[in-house]
């Protein structure tokens, strides 16, 4: 019998796993089934937690895949933290590791251009509905959705580095304006 | 093991560029962890080829362009790209481990101290702002990637269908992915033929 604990992290690990191999656009298009996954579903975290990890998984230096580490660690402690971070990075790496070398090799240059414009294209859908879904879960009133809608526009728009914009969404939110 | 150590034996070949070792890839990867705020991309190039000088512009947007074919975190398949090119399966390992252990450490911290100040309304409303601005950066994201795609308009029928499709199915990515890949993959070609 495993206990309980155990069997959080392999579940945790296996449904991980399977997000990473569907990942088209990276862990910005996963947004959404994380959520689902973590709070709707697998009761890990709530989903104020949820929306707070995120928030710090932006404001902290490195990939983007924190999220996904701190849901982890809220799970499993650092085992947890290290078990979800692998479960989202093995399947690709594999494939990656494989298949490097033969894209590269590819006579038919419209083979591979092929497959990155396809990649490309699902990737620009599935980001797009990702940021649509998770601003329905996570944006609770006007305010946040127009902060939401004018960091679009900034940094679509302007050259602004995203750290100016995190910034101001944190003194903003902190003087009780979102 | 031993088709793995061939496998990473060839690449090495294939390259024929300077070594580094996995300590190097491993200190390298770790400055690009560390660095990047607000998106780790932009820093792995500048980390990649305008300071280590360890890939020309041309390689780094070649690999880029491979790591994006494939589902997962970009960044991390830049690093298996780069390090297997260079030391093989060590070198692949040396470089993700650089690359995500830093982070993940801050990242615990940050996670301890929320546990600590969370009940302050002040840190709640500053959490709620960032998280709104944290948003907003993954769909400019979806926008700037989506300038790309008026080189070829019909590819925009797949942004679209897939923007339905994962709306629709909401928790169901893999139908999603699955009904539109025959799709893209058409146009794709269409788009690859083309002149």
């Amino acid at each position: 019998m495993l206990s309980p604990f155990i069997d959080t992290l392999i579940s945790l690990f296996i449904k991980f796993s399977a997000l990473s191999f569907l990942a088209f656009g990276g862990v910005n298009a996963l947004l959404p089934a994380l959520y689902e996954l973590s709070v709707t579903q697998g009761h890990w975290i709530t989903a104020q937690t949820f929306a707070d990890y995120f928030a710090i998984a932006n404001a902290a230096p490195g990939p983007n895949f924190l999220t996904i580490t701190l849901i982890g660690w809220h799970v499993g402690g650092i085992l947890g933290a290290l078990i979800s971070t692998i479960a989202i990075s093995w399947p690709s790496s594999v494939i990656i590791y494989f298949v490097q070398r033969h894209i590269n090799n590819m006579q038919d240059l419209r083979k591979q251009k092929t497959i990155q414009y396809a990649a490309a294209g699902l990737a620009v859908g599935l980001v797009l509905a990702s940021a649509w879904e998770i601003a329905l879960h996570l944006d609770h009133n006007l305010s946040a959705y127009i902060l939401t809608i004018g960091a679009i526009a900034i940094t679509f728009f302007t050259r602004v580095h995203p750290l100016y914009l995190i910034g101001l969404g944190a003194i903003l939110g902190s003087l009780g304006l979102v | 093991m031993v088709g793995e150590q061939t496998s990473s034996i060839s690449i090495q070949t294939i390259s024929q560029l300077k070594t580094l070792t996995p300590t190097e890839l491993f200190i390298g990867f770790s400055k690009i962890g560390l660095s990047g705020f607000g998106g780790v991309l932009p820093w792995a190039r500048r980390t990649l080829v305008e300071k280590e000088k360890w890939l020309s512009s041309e390689e780094f947007s070649a690999m880029l362009g491979i790591c994006q074919l494939v589902p997962g975190p970009n960044i991390i398949n830049l690093a298996v790209c780069v390090g297997s090119r260079y030391a093989g399966i060590r070198g692949a390992l040396a470089a993700i481990l650089g690359l995500i252990l830093g982070p993940i450490a801050i990242v615990i911290l940050l996670g301890l101290l929320y546990d600590h100040y969370s009940y302050m309304p002040m840190v709640q409303g500053m959490l709620r702002g960032v998280s709104a601005v944290g948003i907003g950066l993954v769909g400019s994201t979806g926008f700037k990637m989506m300038r790309t795609e008026f080189s070829y308009p019909p590819m925009l029928i797949v942004t679209l269908l897939t923007l339905i499709a994962a709306l629709y199915f909401k928790q169901g990515l893999g139908w999603v992915v699955l009904i539109t890949l025959p799709i893209a993959l058409y146009l794709a070609w269409k788009k690859a033929t083309r002149a």
